[in-house]
Parts: structure tokens; C-alpha cells; sequence
């Protein structure tokens, strides 16, 4: 993917209103320039450089956006500070975009807070950071050495080389273990993780002049669990404890497969699972599937993240590049980094949602109330009520009739990407941090069984999983 | 004739040791060759026979632990990439001096700064000779033209200066943050090398 195409996958509307966005566009073109002016043949670095840059300006063409939508009303002197906020988001940007990780964090922290980004550019910026340079052999080596105290020819029997996959942050390598078994090995980049923190106090010193909104409260509480959900997804023992937990909840018949964790291999910043032989999503589309095998794959990555769902661990990253395709007609997940772990409060929250979507509706006004914090004096509950009413119509289409419901109907993923939208237009975004993760989640499933083009009988499905749900604690 | 050199040897030995030990405890600073001298049993005088300088002292050890001089051939590229060898070659140095790490970065800011240097042979010459002569046998053995020009092997020490700087001083855990910025820092270096012949062929 090269910057051009990019651009384009921009929506024209963050680009086409006076001032800011011209500015922006300008900005971007000038480091663009810049860029290009600069050496960097190496495959690699142009790579990495040509990735971080990218994700920069994608980040930033929204963050203006963001900022005019915000301030929409506002006056001459606050248009001038929102100015100058940008060209100094724009340095600090541009200054990052060296550091290989941090760029691609704060892309994926822009895909992830609603308002910020449109769907179609979030799931690029997903396929972005599939996109990372590797560390060659040497380098790698040292990472192994320095969690485990041995390198690779002495911890694993066989280790190949080359890295068979990327993952955020970080690549994936086949080995053998002493004991026989095929496994995959994750291994993260040196001292990313430790940059998460001066990443996201360079971002909240670029949102500022948003403390005086009303929705300032909202916003950091939203920020905050972003930084915390980084920062559990750079921690791979958490990673482990993810994966062990999602184990468990499958069973052989359910054609679900969660791969095993190696702990004497594993440490904060290396993984070590059960080698999965499988397709990822394009590999498997190429073979051109017949839509009852479309249909069969849906239906278990729908089961799988319901059941996630009422088993309090949210699948929070349902992303492509998370989902195996075997031969045998078995669904592999694979990447337990993204997963949200329900505490008392949030349970709470989400059997009252769920009891609003499918069972009664005029729970609506505590919903808002809960989820939102909006109080019933408060002028925006009728706007937020609209809100929700339309969730919950969207989150239940696929079940208004019986059978089957084909995700591969355009009309219904737009109607979501529409009502996301409208959300942000109307700055209707005061909700629990939860919602953060649970929004992405959302479009990620629908965008994946989009497809996938996938026939899911969703009624049958949530029949199944939701008694699973435990209603008191 | 034979003793003489015997004696000379060890005493050579005894003083460096002694440095070793004594940098180890009381710092770069804090260290005096008179000190070293007492500590080794030998008169300043004797010592000053051996070793010039305190400057030069510490550019022995750190030169006998990257093996200076003492490389009989120079290896052939064993990764796929001049930044992977590189970064090996440079590793497997630091791993070398790791012991040292305490005392090695106000030793290096005066054994290798540029502005430190005399008209007499400074103290670190032999490593850096030995060093880039190491870096262009790699980058040889990855088809690039050498010697490198004057300046192109300035920026590199310059640049591996920076990263031995921060190793010596780096307190991430497993020195990660050094791992990553040398990464980055030869990626730099090699695409730098690269310029030219993208001039040349585009």
C-alpha cells in the first residue's frame, strides 16, 4: 500500500472544509516532500518510515477534523490557538515518526476513540500495523537472550530464522521445543512498551484546549483506558493469562481453536502458543470458498466473540490477522493481546445493555443514564436516547427475521458506519471507557463477516451463548 | 633476557588488573594512576614505562576485550543483511564490555572525543582503526565498494559513538532501549551507504 492510495481512502469530508483542513493537507504534503528528499533505499527503514509517517498523517488529517467538529461554533482566537495546537501536533508527529512502534500506537490509539477516525481508515490503519519491519536475527536473538537468559540455539531445539507472520509490535517465528512440539513464537520489539507512557503524555498535551468542554471528562476517562489497554496488550504475560482463559471456554465440537501457552517459553515480552496451520482471511477468500464453508466460519467467529462477550472477556480486536482458517473446517484464534477483562462495574453495565437490546427496550433512559452519565435534566439525554434507540436497532437487524442473516449485505454495515458517524457529527460521545473497546469490537466483527460475506444465523447463535452470561457476580 | 620479559609481562598484567579493579570501585574519576601504581606494587614511574597515560590504561582493557589486534582473519558476512553483521559485530562488543559498563562512559568521553586528541597518537586509535577496519570487511563481504570516504567513516564513528554512549549510560532493563536505537542507528547507516547507488541506477 503506498501513500497515494492511502490519501485516497481518506474520506473527502475530513479534507474539504476551509482553513484547518487546507492546512493540514498543505502540512502533509510539505512532509511528504520532505520525505522523499531524504535517504532511505533500505527496503526496511522506507518501510518503516514510509508505515509511521502514514499512520502520523492519517492520525492527524483526523485529529484536525476532530478538533474542527469540536469547535465548530468557536471564535477567531480559538480558531488561531486550534492553529497553532495543530502545527504542534504536526512537529511532535513528525518528530515520532522515527521511532518505529510509537507512530503505529498512536495510530491504532486514533482508530480506537470514536470521533477520531472513520471505520474504513481504522481498518487500514489495522492492516498498517501488520505492516511493521522486521528485527533481523541478531537483534531478535538478543531479545530472547535478555528474557530468558539464553539465546535461541540453546532455549528451543529448532528456531527458523525468518519471521512467518508479523504482529503488532512485533513478529512471529516457527520453532520446535525440546519436548517435539511445532509452536509459534511472538517476540516483541525492544522498549516499545515502555514507551506508551511519554506517548500518551505527548498526546494529552495536544488536547489541551479540549479541557474546557464539557465532554473534557469523558474524553480523558476514554484516553486513560486506551493507555491501559496498550499497555496490557504490550504485556504478554497478561497476554498468557488471556489466552489460558479463552481456552478454556471451547470445546473440541465447537470447532474452535485456541492454542495452547508454552509458559517456560513465555515472558513479558515473548509468547510462545501451539503452532496453528491455517489461512489467514485472504489466503482463505483466494481459494475462493463455497458459501456454505463462508457460512460454517462465520457462524463460529460470531459464536466465538458472543461467547467471549458473555464470558466477560470481550474480544476487543477481532481484526483479520487474529483469525486462522484450517483445513479441517476449524476456526483458530490467535491473538489474546486485545481482550477486555469485565470487573463488577462493567458487568453491571453490559447485562443492563443486553437486557435493553433484546428483552426490553424501555430500559433506554437508565441505559444513557448509566453509560453515559447524562442526568434526565441534562438537554442532551433526547439526543442520546436517539442515539441508543438506533444502536440497539442496528445491534438487533440481524435477527429480525428468522434464519440466516447475510453479513454481507452492504445496506447493514453502512447503516452502522452511518449512525457512527452521525454520533460524532453531533458530538454525542460521552460514554464508559468500556464503550471504547466495545465499539471497535463491534465494527471489527461486522466488517469481518463483511468479508467474509458470511450467512449467520444469529438468532440460533445467541440463543446458545447468552444463558452463558452469569447474572449476578 | 627470557625473565626480563617474563617480569615485564606480568608486571604489565599486575597494572592492568589493578586498573580494572580499581575503575571498577572508585569510578573513572576517582581513579589516579598513583593509586593504581601503590595498588599494583609498582612506582608511578614504572608505570608510566608501561602504559602513557591513564587514558591509555583504560583503551588497553577496553581494546583487550574487543580482541584488538588479536584477529587473524576478518570474518565473512554471515547474515543476509550488512545491518544484521553489524549489529552483531557491535553486540557481541558490548556484551564484551559489559563489566566495564561502570567506569565506561566518562573513560570513552576522553579516550575517544575527537577534541581530546593530539598531535601525539591518542589512546584510542587502535580501536577505532581496528574497529572500522571490521566494519569494512563486513560491508565488503556484503558487496559494497570500499574503503569508505574519509568522511563516510567519521559519520559512522561518529554515530557509534552516540550508541556506545547510551549503552554505557542505559538503564532499560537488558539494555533494550540499545538495542533498539543501534537497530535503528545501522539503518540509518547502511541506507545512508545506499544513496549513492540509487543515484546511480534510478
Amino acid at each position: 500500500m503506498n501513500i497515494g492510495e492511502l490519501l485516497t481512502e481518506l474520506p473527502e469530508d475530513d479534507f474539504a472544509y476551509p482553513g484547518n483542513g487546507e492546512w493540514v493537507r498543505a502540512r502533509v504534503g510539505e512532509i511528504l516532500a520532505d520525505l522523499s528528499c531524504r535517504p532511505v533505499p533500505a527496503g526496511s527503514l522506507q518501510r518503516l518510515w514510509t508505515v509511521s509517517e502514514l499512520s502520523a498523517q492519517i492520525a492527524l488529517a483526523s485529529f484536525g477534523g476532530w478538533l474542527r467538529k469540536w469547535f465548530s461554533s468557536a471564535d477567531n482566537s480559538t480558531r488561531r490557538q486550534m492553529e497553532t495546537n495543530l502545527r504542534m501536533a504536526l512537529t511532535i508527529f513528525h518528530r515520532l515518526g522515527y521511532l518505529r512502534g510509537a507512530m503505529i500506537k498512536l495510530g491504532q490509539t486514533a482508530s480506537h476513540l470514536p470521533g477520531l477516525l472513520p471505520d474504513q481508515v481504522a481498518d487500514t490503519l489495522d492492516r498498517l500495523h501488520f505492516d511493521v519491519p522486521p528485527m533481523h536475527f541478531p537483534l531478535m536473538r538478543e531479545v530472547v537472550r535478555n528474557e530468558f537468559g539464553q539465546g535461541t540455539e540453546e532455549k528451543f531445539a529448532a528456531f527458523e530464522k525468518e519471521a512467518f507472520a508479523a504482529a503488532s509490535l512485533g513478529q512471529v517465528h516457527r520453532a520446535r521445543l525440546k519436548s517435539g512440539e511445532a509452536v509459534a513464537v511472538k517476540i516483541q520489539y525492544p522498549g516499545i512498551a515502555r514507551t506508551i507512557d511519554a506517548d500518551f503524555r505527548n498526546i494529552s498535551a495536544l488536547l489541551a484546549p479540549l479541557r474546557l468542554g464539557k465532554d473534557w471528562e469523558s474524553v480523558k476517562a476514554q484516553f486513560e483506558e486506551v493507555r491501559r489497554m496498550l499497555h496490557q496488550e504490550v504485556d504478554y504475560l497478561q497476554e498468557a493469562r488471556s489466552t489460558r482463559m479463552a481456552r478454556e471456554l471451547f470445546r473440541s465440537e465447537d470447532g474452535i481453536v485456541v492454542p495452547r501457552v508454552h509458559d517456560d517459553y513465555s515472558g513479558k515480552r515473548i509468547l510462545t502458543t501451539d503452532y496453528i496451520d491455517g489461512l489467514h482471511l485472504s489466503a482463505f477468500l483466494d481459494t475462493n470458498p463455497s458459501q456454505e464453508s463462508r457460512n460454517a466460519f462465520g457462524t463460529r467467529i460470531y459464536t466465538a466473540w458472543k461467547r467471549m462477550y458473555y464470558a466477560f472477556v470481550p474480544y476487543a480486536d477481532p481484526h483479520p490477522g487474529n483469525y486462522l482458517f484450517l483445513r479441517d473446517g476449524s476456526l483458530g484464534l490467535i491473538d489474546f493481546g486485545c481482550v477486555q477483562h469485565y470487573g463488577p462495574e462493567e458487568r453491571e453495565i453490559m447485562r443492563l445493555a443486553d437486557r435493553m437490546t433484546f428483552e426490553d427496550p424501555s430500559l433506554m433512559r437508565e441505559v444513557v443514564r448509566r453509560v453515559c452519565g447524562v442526568s434526565d435534566d441534562d438537554p442532551a439525554m433526547a439526543d442520546y436516547l436517539e442515539m441508543m434507540a438506533e444502536s440497539r436497532e442496528w445491534m438487533i437487524e440481524p435477527m429480525k427475521r428468522p434464519g440466516p442473516f447475510d453479513f454481507g449485505d452492504e445496506a447493514h454495515f453502512r447503516k452502522g458506519l452511518d449512525w457512527f458517524s452521525r454520533t460524532v457529527r453531533k458530538r454525542i460521545t460521552r460514554a464508559n471507557p468500556m464503550y471504547v473497546y466495545w465499539n471497535r469490537s463491534v465494527f471489527g466483527i461486522k466488517a469481518l463477516l463483511f468479508r467474509l460475506r458470511a450467512q449467520v444465523d444469529v438468532h440460533e447463535v445467541i440463543r446458545r451463548e447468552r444463558p452463558l452470561m452469569k447474572l449476578t457476580d | 633476557m627470557r625473565v626480563t620479559t617474563k617480569v615485564k609481562t606480568e608486571t604489565r598484567r599486575r597494572i592492568l588488573d589493578t586498573a580494572l579493579e580499581r575503575f571498577k570501585t572508585d569510578g573513572w574519576h576517582g581513579t589516579t594512576t598513583r593509586a593504581i601504581a601503590v595498588a599494583a606494587g609498582v612506582a608511578t614511574g614504572t608505570l608510566f614505562n608501561y602504559f602513557a597515560s591513564k587514558e591509555a590504561l583504560a583503551a588497553t582493557l577496553i581494546g583487550d576485550r574487543l580482541g584488538v589486534g588479536k584477529r587473524d582473519e576478518r570474518k565473512g558476512p554471515v547474515e543476509e543483511t550488512p545491518e544484521a553483521d553489524l549489529f552483531e559485530f557491535i553486540w557481541t562488543g558490548f556484551s564484551n564490555l559489559r563489566d566495564l559498563r561502570a567506569f565506561l562512559a566518562p573513560a570513552a568521553e576522553t579516550i575517544f572525543s575527537p577534541l581530546a586528541r593530539s598531535s601525539v597518537e591518542s589512546p584510542g586509535d587502535a580501536i577505532r582503526i581496528d574497529h572500522l577496519e571490521q566494519v569494512e570487511a563486513i560491508l565488503a563481504g556484503h558487496g559494497f565498494q570500499g574503503p569508505r570516504p574519509l568522511v563516510a567513516q567519521q559519520l559512522y564513528w561518529t554515530l557509534y559513538l552516540g550508541v556506545f554512549a547510551f549503552w554505557a549510560a542505559d538503564e532499560s532493563p537488558g539494555q533494550e532501549d540499545t538495542l533498539a536505537l543501534l537497530d535503528q542507528s545501522l539503518k540509518l547507516y547502511v541506507a545512508s551507504l545506499n544513496e549513492p547507488l540509487r543515484k546511480e541506477t534510478s
